[in-house]
């Protein structure tokens, strides 16, 4: 008799039970989602694995891949951990490049709050994404009690958390408005807000991209917001949003010419300009007529036959 | 006499399957036929005849036989050792010519009351092929005790001969038993569809490939457009000259049927519309496969060619609600509601599609019996040779033979 | 400054010529006394093209306003353009398509227009993929229309995508695109690399349905335009100019931008291709025998791909925009500067040695029939006055002429190989018989409207371009052809070109005329 027939033929107790008729079954227990149970991850062995992870394998690819280039650091100078850190989106490669230009006392102290929808929808997803770049699960759109109180019990347990307010990566290179979760979070935690403007990642890989290419990209660290006391989450969520809008024009122009602008309410919104899709595309690329050389390109010029 | 004695001996049988696999028809040097002298075959009884072969066509199933491909389901259904030969025509012992129809069903092996296929005139399908006073054989030419077409001598029971008219010469003659095949193909589901405007697809242009063509473009009425996929030149211009049709090469089939019927074709080349109809004349598995990506969803595949073990993806088959359906031999036709005349043998109206086709063109060349290594190997590169019908050539002297009738 | 073309008389001291074939070339010796017409230099390129790009949009030929007065916010703008079977072979980044549309964009965005629509005009050509797309337009506009859905092709067969304007005086239907119709206003961007292209065709055949294409491309028409390199003598333009007018009075408002090329054809490594052979050098001789040796043992597929990925580096010589007529005859007048060659009197036997590339083969097979297409349609019909071989007189083509065809692109093309030239060869017979059926096929419908075929019927219209060729000459003689290919055609093979000559003389007497068609580079034939 062979393996197979052995095996298609086992009864239990050798296959598992089949459910009687009569009898109700429980709800199945949901594990994955924003259920997704992570403290595994932060258990001491895992952490340990995950430091050889992260400066043997994320830190250089992300260096290789992106290039960075980072300045603000000296603004971190004076805080004390843990911090909630909130950036722009707008790449996969956005969070391991984060993670590798952190300070060292943040770097492996670090959850990063990911989407639960697409990161969390497979067991091996989540354990892989949760193990190489902690990841916890949180909702999008909205501030779900049971992942913003998971993330808020961990800033309070010591844990730093990185998070990406817009929710999600830009679908045309534009920013999107921000979430009030950061906001929320830092209201609730007392924690210290810092913002950082990611430039140029949608080079290496953009949103639907398949392919990675090589780039330099800019990581500028912005002023610490500290929520004022009894203050609305709402309110800090604006302020976050243009504290990044400020710190973008500084990177584009200059810290001075930034700040003039900021005074005189004329910072350019990150959101870009409002009309047909053509136009907000065409406004990303002025002035950049780089598609004028010949682009390498892998696609074949016509079907193979 | 002289014949060709096709014996029961694993080790040659085994040769001549090595040897095919290099070049088909090769059998015939190494396999367990040989030229032998052996006695003539006795009559059984009174109803019976002794048969002398004129000329003797080599068929499909004789190739095979002799390669060593043809299937073991034919093991009980032959008695060794046997003389090959049922495409025959032949002279009595009083002169007359007739041909011969070999399966050897109730009536020529005294069973009486006959089984249900032969009391329905459809002999082809007789259940007791291997029982009665006979020893088993489908037909003549497999069968011990007859003998067969490949001998100086057969013996035939009187249910099996058919006159030949004086008009029509002995070439023509030895059509009339493949003709016969190929006419009960072709007329299969005449009388239930009449339609029209139908496609019809014949795979092969070999001698079944060609006698179905001038079958169905006489005899079927409801088919507007036939195809005929022929992959040598002289099988192209046979096929213009014997039917109304389109001739096709292999690679051009799919296409040529798209075209023909309107419809569209998936990227593996499978037509989602297509011909209703597709007489299979190679029974390969290739032959097969393309038949079932050109036949419409609903349509019907006659496998006239005899397939052996073949190996096809049937799921358009059972996808597309496809009816393969077998075309073996000959026994009686029914000729469509129109013809209220019934039932006619499948041999007279061969009789007629002969004569009315002129297929005795069909026969390309002539062998003596001790050539018949030669012959053999022409046969099974027939196509390439530019020749149909290959047939032994047993007639006698000057007298009988007429002028024009000059071996190969 | 460029020299002009010319026609040179073979003598004793003459060095053999360059004769295209196929994938590849020949060194020809031909009989003294024969005529070999030699191309045009390039002529100067634009100094700065996007500075004359702007100056032609701000400074409109013909009666119209310039291009930023017409743009308003609101409005319905469509941009349509030139397809892959222009220029050829394909030119260097960025392209002239590139270059105009960019301009023409970078207005409407400033006018603050939403509404922009891009149509490549492809009339029944296939669907360019979306890396020739990005190759013709640059990554700027590819990246800004076609992930938004606003970088579309033309369907000749969605019923709902046309429109019909109704009849011109002789009957014809103009059905064309309905969002170039129903557009405030319609941008047409052309290369014009012969003086076929452009005018009133742009519109009313680049966006155009069958019903409209079946009222010019027919063999009637084919054979009233002589040539349709010769707007004046050319039937073909002459139902176009109809249409365009009509579509004109339909209110539909159409600024015309044309561009045109220098004949700078080939990149330097080939450089040896356009120079004329007496003056070629060490390096050009070198490079020759290279690259004809090595052609000689590269398989065909190899070579095929090798030949499509050259990319011309020929450079824009003028730019035209405003009104339609008015655009157009300034255009011709550029491209007759570059291209005419003045013939005195037709000849007895032509040889056109045929390149790797048509209008319908890039990136692709050259089939029979589009061997057929360039020799006898294209290269016999480049010509203004006479034709450059007599009535009755032998074309003789040189290319190896493949029994091979790219089954994505040509579909009905094996078709019309298998069935419909198995039958006929004669165009009043194809079109009379088989024309409808193919046209209507719904499997090559499907295939030019999803995949990137050819339409059904344009295998048909390959066959009527040669018409009048056919109907012309006493014989055609394919040298080094494919033999079974060329049977089909109904044409004479010969192995080497002095078998041809000979041939020829069967047909046209003893010591023929003979004239060597040197191209490319491209070049019009002034015959007297």
């Amino acid at each position: 008799m062979s393996i197979r027939s052995t095996v298609a033929r086992a009864t239990f107790p050798w296959s598992a039970p089949t459910w009687p008729g009569g009898i109700e079954r429980p709800p199945a227990k949901r594990t994955l989602g924003v259920d997704y149970e992570t403290a595994w991850a932060r258990r001491y062995g895992a952490r340990l694995a995950r430091v050889v992870v992260t400066e043997t394998m994320t830190r250089p690819l992300a260096h290789l891949l992106a290039a960075p280039k980072v300045d603000g650091l000296d603004r971190l100078e004076q805080l004390d951990e843990p911090v909630i850190f909130a950036a722009n989106h707008a790449s996969h490669i956005d969070t391991p490049l984060l993670l590798s230009v952190l300070p060292d006392r943040w770097r492996h102290r670090t959850v990063v709050a990911a989407g639960a929808d697409y990161f969390f929808d497979r067991r091996w997803k989540a354990a892989f994404f949760a193990f190489v770049i902690n990841a916890i699960p949180i909702e999008r759109r909205r501030v779900d009690r049971k992942s913003a109180g998971h993330a808020a019990s961990l800033l309070n347990d010591g844990w730093s958390l990185l998070i990406f307010p817009e929710g999600g990566r830009t679908p045309d290179g534009w920013g999107q408005g921000h979430q009030p979760g950061a906001a929320w979070l830092a209201v609730r935690t007392n924690r210290t807000v810092v913002p950082i403007y990611v430039e140029g990642t949608r080079r290496v890989l953009p949103r639907h991209g398949s392919r990675v290419h090589l780039a330099t990209t800019r990581v500028s660290f912005g002023s610490p917001i500290r929520p004022d006391p009894g203050s609305d989450a709402r309110d800090l969520a604006v302020r976050i949003e243009k504290t990044l809008e400020v710190l973008a024009d500084e990177q584009q122009s200059d810290w001075w010419t930034a700040r003039r602008r900021a005074a005189a309410g004329r910072t350019p919104a990150l959101t870009g300009p409002v009309g047909a899709k053509w136009r907000r595309s065409w406004a990303l690329t002025s002035g950049n007529r780089t598609g004028r050389g010949a682009t390498k390109t892998t696609d074949p010029p016509w079907p193979r036959l | 006499m002289k014949a060709l004695l096709f014996e029961r001996s694993l080790p040659k049988f085994a040769a001549a399957r090595v040897a095919s696999g290099w070049r088909s028809g090769s059998g015939a040097r190494v396999g367990p036929l040989r030229l032998a002298d052996v006695e003539e075959p006795e009559l059984p009884d009174s109803t019976w005849h002794r048969v002398r072969p004129q000329l003797s066509g080599i068929c499909g199933s004789d190739l095979a036989t002799i390669d060593g491909r043809s299937s073991r389901y034919f093991e009980p259904l032959v008695s060794f050792p046997f003389i090959p030969g049922h495409e025959v025509v032949g002279r009595l012992d009083d002169d007359a010519r007739v041909v011969l129809e070999p399966v050897l069903r109730c009536a020529a092996r005294g069973i009486d009351p006959p089984c249900p296929s032969c009391a329905e005139g459809r002999t082809n399908l007789c259940r007791n092929v291997a029982f009665g006073h006979l020893k088993p054989g489908l037909q003549t030419g497999f069968c011990e005790p007859t003998g067969g077409g490949w001998g100086g001598a057969l013996v035939a029971h009187e249910s099996q001969l058919h006159r030949v008219p004086d008009a029509m010469s002995d070439r023509a003659a030895v059509m009339v038993e493949p003709a016969a095949c190929a006419l009960h193909g072709a007329l299969l589901g005449a009388g239930r569809s009449c339609v029209g405007h139908e496609t019809a697809v014949i795979i092969g242009a070999g001698t079944l490939g060609l006698c179905t063509a001038a079958a169905v473009s006489r005899r079927r009425p409801d088919i507007e457009t036939l195809v005929v996929v022929a992959k040598h030149q002289e099988q192209r211009r046979l096929a213009r000259e014997l039917a109304d049709c389109t001739v096709v090469e292999p690679a051009e089939l799919a296409r040529a049927v798209r075209r023909r019927t309107g419809s569209l074709m998936l990227d593996s080349g499978q037509l989602t519309g297509g011909a209703s109809l597709v007489f299979d004349c190679v029974g390969s598995s290739q032959s097969l496969q393309s038949a079932l990506s050109v036949v419409e969803p609903g349509g019907t595949i006659v496998m006239l060619g005899m397939p052996g073990e073949v190996k096809v993806d049937l799921t358009g088959l059972w996808q597309r609600e496809v009816t393969v359906t077998g075309a073996y031999a000959y026994g009686v036709e029914r000729l469509g509601p129109d013809e209220t005349a019934g039932a006619r043998r499948t041999f007279d109206l061969s009789f007629e599609l002969v004569a009315d086709a002129g297929l005795e063109r069909l026969v390309s060349a002539l062998y003596p019996l001790d050539r018949y290594r030669e012959a053999i190997e022409h046969a099974a590169d027939a196509g390439h040779r530019g020749a149909t019908k290959v047939a032994f050539d047993l007639r006698r002297r000057g007298p009988r033979r007429s002028s024009k009738e000059i071996p190969a | 400054m460029p020299r002009p073309g010319f026609v040179l008389e073979v003598d004793r001291s003459t060095p053999a010529t360059l004769c295209w074939h196929g994938e590849g070339f020949r060194l020809l010796k031909l009989p003294e006394g024969s005529r070999i017409l030699y191309p045009p230099e390039p002529v100067a390129a634009l100094k700065d093209p996007d500075e004359a790009i702007r100056h032609a949009l701000l400074h409109p030929a013909g009666d119209t306003a310039p291009l930023p007065a017409l743009l308003k916010p609101g409005m319905k703008l469509t941009i349509a353009f030139d397809d892959i079977s222009l220029p050829l072979p394909p030119m260097e980044r960025p392209d002239n398509r590139q270059r105009v549309i960019e301009a023409v964009l970078d207005m409407a965005a400033e006018a603050g227009v939403d509404d922009v629509v891009l149509i490549c005009a492809l009339a029944l050509h296939r669907r360019m993929t979306p890396a020739e797309l990005r190759h013709a337009l640059g990554d700027r506009i590819y990246d800004a229309f076609a992930p938004h859905g606003l970088l579309k092709q033309h369907d000749a067969e969605n019923p709902a995508e046309l429109v019909h304007l109704g009849l011109t005086d002789h009957g014809e239907d103009v059905e064309i695109s309905r969002r170039a119709a129903e557009s405030d206003l319609l941008v047409y961007v052309n290369i014009n690399l012969v003086a076929m292209d452009g005018g009133h065709k742009s519109v009313a055949t680049g966006l155009a349905s069958y019903k409209s294409l079946r009222h010019h491309h027919n063999v009637r028409t084919m054979q009233h335009s002589r040539s349709f390199m010769d707007q004046t003598r050319s039937e073909l333009h002459s139902s176009n100019w109809r249409m365009g007018r009509l579509i004109a009075a339909s209110g539909v408002k159409i600024f015309q931008i044309e561009t045109t090329l220098n004949t700078d054809t080939f990149p330097p490594a080939f450089g040896f291709l356009q120079k004329r052979e007496w003056e070629w050098g060490a390096k050009d001789r070198a490079s020759y025998l290279a690259v004809s040796k090595s052609l000689d043992r590269t398989p065909d597929r190899l070579a095929r791909t090798i030949f499509q990925s050259i990319k011309a580096p020929h450079k824009m010589a003028s730019v035209q925009a405003g009104e339609v007529e008015a655009v157009h005859a300034l255009t011709t007048e550029h491209v007759y500067r570059q291209q005419l060659v003045e013939v005195d009197g037709q000849s007895d036997v032509v040889i056109f040695g045929l390149p790797y590339i048509c209008p319908y083969n890039v990136n692709s097979i050259m089939n029979p029939i589009l061997v057929m297409c360039l020799g006898l349609g294209y290269f016999f019909n480049l010509y203004r006055g006479k034709p450059l071989v007599r009535p009755g007189g032998v074309v003789i083509l040189s290319h190896p002429t493949p029994w091979a065809f790219n089954t994505i692109h040509h579909p009905s093309y094996i078709d019309f190989f298998e069935e419909v030239l198995a039958d006929t060869t004669d165009p009043i017979e194809i079109e009379k018989t088989y024309e409808e059926r193919f046209a209507t096929d719904d499997w090559y419908r499907h295939l030019y409207r999803t995949s990137y075929a050819y339409h059904g019927v344009h295998p048909f219209y390959m066959w009527y371009w040669g018409a009048h060729a056919m109907d012309h000459a006493g014989g055609v003689i394919i040298v080094g052809g494919d033999a079974k290919a060329v049977r089909r055609m109904g044409f004479k093979r010969a192995s080497t070109m002095r078998d041809a000559l000979e041939m020829a003389e069967d047909v046209v007497g003893r010591d023929p005329s003979i004239t060597h068609f040197h191209c490319p580079p491209m070049m019009i034939a002034d015959v007297h």
